[in-house]
């Protein structure tokens, strides 16, 4: 699944998770499953923006790179890895262009 | 304030035969066996505990419940009234926009005799929340609760509720504890202990400071560790009642009731060996850390 998400890719959040941000960390919790997930700050930041609008991950890429010191490579990186990841728990849903 | 609205009709006891529909829902013990099974009914709900007792919550107008419990054969009333007052109770107050969960709560005493705040222990069944409970009471602490926590959300805070005056141990507990047999029960129930001047109980709410979530390992060495809020959430979860874990709205609201409290509350995570020679050094920890720890 990786491999077909690209930068250009835009998601929006389930309806079926509830957040909530908790001293910079976010927890979310899959009211299909029961299941219970955990943000780092970055993460949540993420998540943020996730919540605001459909942003390509290129824009989220832009505001972590603004927002937080580490090499734009690796925020690229670790970004397709994290929606990689929330989309195969069913977290975030990907937005048609 | 929120009220957990229903009211018990006992029925006679009746065997437990297989039902049409499947759970929606279980409560498994850690060894996998089921103990409760949640199913629907045409106006409500139908919980059983399997080999205990089944009741019926039939939904009234007022967003209420009927609910009429049958013991199973084999069991008694006795054991239908105490699943009412610690599981469907907690389950329909949770329901309503309430907020319990599965634990036992004592209430500090410092200084000798000024009351603090309360603390509360949360954990699986058999992990030793009332073990723990019933040892700080029996040190002057007055006990607030057990089995079920009631917590009453306030613009001041999150406030226990007196649950009444007993204490239900498993026998070997109760042995170290009161020195006493207990009779009637099996080893593997709960016996329950009538509250005496042995224990001093709290018959006022009191504000919560702390909670402590018990650990799985009964072998672990002594630890407390202080939890982040967002570490606190999800270790707290899985010890709080849901009636129905398919209605996303109820679901949702009790999550951010949870989060409010983690945030709230003073939480740590609790291990230490399940020895009755080790409980002075616990609890003399555990007062420790309350008195190191703030949110």
């Amino acid at each position: 699944m990786s491999a077909h998400i690209t930068l250009e890719d835009r998601f929006t959040i389930s309806d079926e998770v509830v957040a909530r941000e908790l001293n910079g960390e976010m927890v979310l919790l899959d009211l299909a499953s029961g299941q219970y997930f955990g943000l780092d700050p970055v993460g949540a930041r993420i998540w943020a923006l996730l919540s605001e609008r459909p942003y390509t991950l290129a824009e989220i890429c832009d505001r972590i790179d603004a927002e937080f010191d580490a090499p734009r490579s690796r925020i690229e990186a670790d970004l397709v890895a994290l929606a990689n990841t929330l989309q195969e728990q069913a977290l975030i849903v990907a937005k048609a262009a | 304030m929120i009220e957990a609205s229903s009211q018990l009709k006992i029925a006679p006891a009746r065997s437990q035969s297989s039902l049409a529909r499947k759970p929606y829902d279980r409560w498994l013990a850690p060894d996998g066996v089921s103990q409760a099974e949640f199913y629907r009914s045409t106006d409500g709900f139908i919980i059983r505990f399997v080999g205990q007792a089944e009741f019926h919550l039939g939904e009234r107008s007022d967003g209420g419940f009927v609910v009429t419990g049958w013991p199973a054969k084999g069991s008694g009333e006795r054991v239908l009234r105490t699943l009412y007052r610690n599981a469907i109770q907690p389950l329909i107050g949770n329901h309503s926009g309430g907020l319990f969960l599965h634990g036992s709560a004592v209430q500090l005493v410092r200084a000798g005799s000024i009351l603090g705040g309360a603390i509360a222990f949360l954990g699986l069944s058999r992990s030793g929340k009332t073990t723990l409970a019933g040892a700080l009471a029996k040190a002057g602490h007055p006990l607030i609760t057990e089995d079920a926590i009631d917590i009453d959300i306030r613009a001041d805070g999150h406030w226990v509720r007196p649950r009444g005056a007993h204490l239900r141990l498993f026998h070997d507990s109760a042995r170290h504890l009161l020195g006493a047999e207990a009779s009637g029960d099996t080893a593997d129930e709960k016996c329950e202990i009538a509250i005496d001047d042995r224990f001093p109980v709290a018959d006022e709410p009191a504000p919560l400071k702390h909670l402590f979530i018990l650990g799985k390992d009964h072998h672990a060495d002594l630890a407390i560790r202080k939890l982040s809020s967002a570490e606190a959430l999800p270790a707290i979860l899985p010890h709080s009642f849901v009636l129905d874990v398919e209605d996303r709205e109820r679901l949702a609201a009790h999550f951010v009731r949870i989060a409010d409290l983690a945030q709230a509350v003073c939480c740590h995570a609790l291990d230490y060996p399940r020895q009755y020679a080790e409980l002075p050094r616990v609890l003399a920890a555990i007062a420790a850390s309350t008195r190191t720890a703030s949110v």
